[in-house]
Order: structure tokens, then C-alpha cells, then sequence
């Protein structure tokens, strides 16, 4: 069975391992040399204490390559394309399941095989793919204002559990629909719509965000470093929301300040305070966990459907 | 076992398959002894491949059942080596060799005859090394045909393995078939609407027609049983024969009869009946089917 899927999909894998090896190359040249210019930057700034352009100073020119990394984020999405739907469907497209599916190897066995190589690979890959970026964003996202940002996506579990998770969905998706195209055409909207709805509307309600005063200081946010910040608004003495546009909650002694650029301090002195409800950085890890969670139980679900569908005795 | 004491290799029992509100196949009940060459005939639609796929497992019935060596078809190894199956247009990968599709063979059967397979395929000058996608029509029948024999199935079924070859290729994939089957305990089923292909390597024959088995025996107790019957003109049936088709004239009728007990009549010519005449006549001229073995097609025809 293993020979038979290697002789079949060695060529996935070729291209897969080419494509990994790529990008491995690319970051650890650039990797390495941000981490030298990083280092030394640290000490020069410490000797100068002018620490503040360090950011700027350190991505100059890297653009393509941040790009390059961000784009990391549709990896797993053709993994889903490329290895998970075409799995079942390309051999019911060509009716060669009517010569696997008599050998002496019952179809339950064939589609153990089948799938645990392919989540095994997606795995393996996923996890290369995320240990690389992980390493390579690092001293971006500790300058950068943390890792819940473009990071969140791409470094840590959840490389690893979409990887997965769209395999699964794209075995799914061919096994019921038959043919290739549509399954990756199903697989791409399944993805798309999964990411959109667990990233927008289930993310920020993993945890209940901590809710904070902060003092009102012109140009400052307030929000701890690394935090994920849900909302930022002023609030006044009373608790009431501040409303930039409608004069009414500023109170008369700072309407003449907004005239010469001291609105800021005079608030600040009417007890005018900053609010941030926001996801502190501690719980990268926690927010990791469950997303991958939640991904890797969709896998579940999808696989056991391919899994019934096989099995199923209409071939 | 049957009454003669013969094992069945194949047997159903008011087998039907239906696929939403057709039935491709319904009250099918046919019995293949072991060791027979059966020849599953009957025109397009007739449910050849759904009965096919039925034995093998690739399909459920949605009614009856069919018992293959007296046992369901089922996922599990044992059955799936005891039955060698190889589907319309002979479904291969056509990427890999004649040669990678026999190691993998090897890998996904407890018994294979690769060097016999092999040895065969070198023989008809298959070429065992380049993709099975660059093969022709004829190569590539044999390279299925060899997969489903390394396997030494005990029940072979082959669904129209030579409807798309040229009569050389037809010839050659035969005399492979009927070397395999040769002094074996092997029992195929080989389907085809191509009757005159088969007769030549069968020794039974299964008719399919409008969804059911209007026929089933070995052939020769099928010739010997239907005979065709001249005299004047008469609509008659009864206890010594069923008239499975009749044709009419002012004064005399010609009737192709299935015989039930021995004619004693002199009114009648009689004469013996070819497999194919035996055939076209349970499936009407026109492919369609006489409604049962009693009814006549109208005068003249």
C-alpha cells in the first residue's frame, strides 16, 4: 500500500519538498543576516540609548521577502488544492478505484493508508513551514507590536492545523464530489469561508479581553507591548465614551485648547483616561491552542465523512 | 450445492440494483457452476456491468442477493482475493509501467504470480517499461487482463474486456483467457454484447435483457433444449414446449421453442437452433425483449 501511494504521489512530494527547501534557503540567508544586523543594532543603541528608529533601521529593503512570509498564509490552502482534494477524486475520475478497490487490500485499509500519509505529510510540512517563519518573524514581531498581528496567522500551531485541515476538507470534498476541479474549487471556498468565519467572529471570543484605564498621554496608546487590542477609545471622568466628532462631551475649559494643540493634556487634567479592551500577549499560546483546536476537530469531522463515503459499498 | 451436486461458484437470488427510480438490474437469479466460462450477454442497458459490480462489491443491492463461492460480497481480504475483477475500458494508471502496475500488485495481494504475469506480458511483446498511457487499446487489455490473473482469483469477471479492441487484438486477448481458464478451477464470467466473440472460450451462458435473466444454463443444454419448430400454421404452447418467438405466414408458422419434455408431435419440422438464433430471439430482433416466453410477435413479421 505505502509503495503504491510513494509511486503515486512522489511527484506532489518532489515538488512540495522543492518548494519547502526554497523558502527554507531564502529565510535563513535573510534570517540570519537580520539576526546579525538585530544584534548589533541592540548593542550600538544601547551604547547610544537611541533605540527608537530600530525598527525601521532593520526591515529596510526586506520587503519582498516580508511579503514572501505573509504570503506563507495560503500554504496550507494548497495543500488542500494540490494533495487533499485531487486523493479520492482523481482516481474516480479515472475509474482506477475499480482496479485498487478489488486487490487484496479492503477499501478501508486503502483510505487508512491514503489519508494517514497525507496528514502525516501535511503535518510534517506545516510544521517545517511554521518552525521557519516562526524563527524568521521573531525579532519582528518582539519590535513590531507582537505576535497577534499578520504573525498569528503563520507562525506557532495554526500553520499546522490549517495544513491539516485543509487536507481533510479536500479529501472530503473530492471523495463526495468526484471529480478534481470542483473538488478544489469547493476545497478553496471551504477554506476561504473557515479561515473568515473562526478569524473574524470566533478569535476574539476565545478569551474575555481585560479592560483598562490608562492615563491619556499624546501619542501614546497605552496598550501593553505585544497586546492584541480589540478597541481603544477615551472615556471621561464620568465613563462616559468620548466622541471625537460631537463637541457636546468636551468639557468648556478645553474647547479653547483645541486650538493650540493641548486638547490632549487638557482632558488628561479633566480626568479624561483611555480605555483599551485588549487580549494581553501572554496568551499567544492559548489562543494558538484553541484555534488549532477548533481546526484540527473540523479536520476530524471532514476525514471521518471521506472516510463513510469510501467505505460506503456503492463504488 | 445444487441438486447435481455441482458447487456454485456464482448464485443470486431476486438480485436488483436501482439507481433512484430505475432499475438497472431486477430479479435476477442466475446460478454459475464452478469451473464454467460464462458468457453475460444481452444488449446496451441491459445490466451487465451493474450485475458485474454487484459480485465484485463495488456496488449494495438494493434487493436479493448474490452469494459468490457462498459468501456476500464484502470488504474483507479473503473475498477480495478470491475474486478478480476487471472493469470496462480496463481502468489502469497511466503514468506507471506494465511493470510498477505488477510490483504493486505484489504489494496489495497475499498471493501473486508476478513471474507468470510478467513472463506473459514479455511473451505477447508488451512492453513492461514504458507508461501504461502509451500503450495500445490491445497492450493495455492484456496488462489488465495479466493484473486480475497474478492475482489467482477463484472467480474471474470481465466486463467487456474486448469491446474496444480490433479482431486481432480481440483474438490474442481470448486465447490468453482461454489459456488461464485451461484445465484451471477457474470460474469467469466474461460479458459482452458481442455473442460471437464469446462462444468460441464459453461454456455457459447468462442472458440479460430488459433488467432480468431471461436465460441461464450451460450452452449446450441450451441448444438442446430450444429447437425450432416449422409447421402449419398454430399459435399453440403448452405442456411439451414455450414458444419464445414465432413468426407467421398464411399457412405455416416457424417457431423457436424452449422444449420442456420430449416432442412426440410429427406435425412439426424440427430443427436445431445456432446460440446466436437462441439469443436474438429471447431479445427480439429489434433488441427489445419478448414480454415472456408465451407471448408471440405479431404475424408477418
Amino acid at each position: 500500500m505505502n509503495q503504491l501511494i510513494w509511486r503515486l504521489h512522489r511527484q506532489q512530494v518532489l515538488f512540495a519538498t522543492a518548494a519547502l527547501v526554497v523558502l527554507a534557503v531564502v529565510l535563513a540567508v535573510t534570517g540570519t543576516t537580520m539576526a546579525v544586523h538585530y544584534h548589533s543594532a541592540l548593542r550600538d543603541c544601547a551604547a547610544t540609548r537611541s533605540c527608537t528608529n530600530l525598527p525601521d533601521e532593520l526591515f529596510q529593503g526586506d520587503g519582498f521577502i516580508i511579503d514572501l512570509v505573509s504570503a506563507t498564509v495560503i500554504v496550507p490552502l494548497l495543500f488542500g488544492l494540490f494533495w487533499g482534494a485531487p486523493l479520492v477524486a482523481k482516481e474516480l475520475e479515472e475509474g482506477t478505484q475499480d482496479l485498487v478497490w478489488v486487490q487484496g487490500v479492503t477499501r478501508r485499509r486503502w483510505m487508512t493508508s491514503n489519508v494517514s500519509w497525507t496528514l502525516i505529510a501535511a503535518v510534517l510540512w506545516g510544521a517545517a513551514m511554521s518552525a521557519l517563519v516562526s524563527w524568521w518573524r521573531g525579532p519582528e514581531d518582539i519590535l513590531k507590536g507582537g505576535r497577534f498581528g499578520v504573525s498569528f496567522d503563520i507562525t506557532g500551531l495554526v500553520p499546522v492545523a490549517y495544513t491539516v485541515f485543509a487536507v481533510a476538507l479536500g479529501i472530503a470534498a473530492g471523495t463526495l464530489i468526484k471529480r478534481a476541479l470542483p473538488a478544489m474549487a469547493t476545497t478553496l471556498a471551504g477554506f476561504a469561508l473557515a479561515r473568515a468565519v473562526v478569524g473574524l467572529w470566533l478569535r476574539p471570543r476565545y478569551f474575555s479581553p481585560l479592560r483598562q484605564l490608562f492615563p491619556l498621554v499624546n501619542g501614546v496608546s497605552g496598550a501593553p507591548s505585544g497586546a492584541w487590542v480589540l478597541s481603544l477609545v477615551v472615556v471621561g471622568p464620568g465613563g462616559q465614551i468620548y466622541d471625537p466628532l460631537s463637541p457636546a462631551g468636551i468639557p468648556t475649559a478645553c474647547h479653547a485648547a483645541f486650538f493650540n494643540n493641548s486638547a490632549v493634556s487638557c482632558l488628561a487634567a479633566h480626568g479624561f483616561r483611555r480605555l483599551v479592551t485588549y487580549q494581553p500577549a501572554g496568551r499567544y499560546w492559548g489562543f494558538q491552542g484553541i484555534e488549532a483546536g477548533i481546526f484540527l476537530a473540523l479536520a476530524a469531522g471532514f476525514v471521518s465523512i471521506a472516510y463513510l463515503a469510501v467505505s460506503r459499498r456503492d463504488a | 450445492m445444487n441438486a447435481a451436486g455441482t458447487n456454485m461458484a456464482i448464485e443470486t437470488k431476486g438480485l436488483g440494483k436501482r439507481f433512484g427510480s430505475t432499475w438497472a438490474l431486477q430479479d435476477c437469479t442466475v446460478r454459475v457452476p464452478q469451473g464454467r466460462v460464462s458468457a453475460l450477454v444481452g444488449p446496451n442497458g441491459a445490466g451487465k456491468t451493474t450485475l458485474l459490480r454487484l459480485l465484485v462489491g463495488l456496488r449494495a443491492p438494493s434487493a436479493g442477493q448474490a452469494l459468490v463461492l457462498g459468501r456476500p460480497p464484502e470488504q474483507s481480504e479473503e473475498f477480495l482475493a478470491s475474486v478478480g475483477y476487471l472493469a470496462q475500458e480496463a481502468p489502469l494508471y497511466k503514468r506507471l509501467t506494465a511493470a510498477e502496475h505488477l510490483d504493486l500488485g505484489a504489494h496489495l495481494n497475499r498471493r501473486w504470480e508476478k513471474e507468470v504475469a510478467t513472463d506473459r506480458l514479455r511473451a505477447l511483446r508488451v512492453p513492461l517499461d514504458r507508461p501504461i498511457g502509451t500503450l495500445s487499446g490491445g497492450q493495455r487489455s492484456q496488462v489488465a487482463l495479466g493484473l486480475a490473473l497474478a492475482k489467482r482469483p477463484e472467480v474471474l469477471l470481465l466486463d467487456e474486456p474486448v469491446a474496444a479492441l480490433d479482431p486481432l487484438a480481440r483474438r490474442a486477448f481470448l486465447s490468453s483467457l482461454a489459456e488461464a481458464v485451461a484445465g484451471g478451477e477457474l470460474t469467469v464470467v466474461l460479458s459482452s454484447h458481442l455473442l460471437h466473440d464469446l462462444e468460441r472460450v464459453c461454456d455457459h451462458v447468462i442472458l440479460l435483457a430488459a433488467s432480468r435473466a431471461q436465460l441461464c444454463d450451460d450452452i449446450d443444454v441450451v441448444l438442446e433444449s430450444h429447437k425450432c419448430l416449422v409447421g402449419p400454421r398454430s399459435n399453440s404452447a403448452g405442456a411439451v414446449f414455450d414458444v419464445v418467438k414465432a413468426v407467421h405466414t398464411e399457412r405455416q408458422s416457424r417457431l423457436l421453442v424452449h422444449i420442456k419434455a420430449p416432442l412426440t408431435s410429427s406435425a412439426w419440422d424440427v430443427s436445431d437452433v445456432g446460440l446466436e438464433d437462441v439469443v436474438l430471439a429471447y431479445m427480439g430482433d429489434d433488441g427489445s425483449v419478448t414480454a415472456g416466453p408465451l407471448s408471440l410477435v405479431g404475424d408477418e413479421r
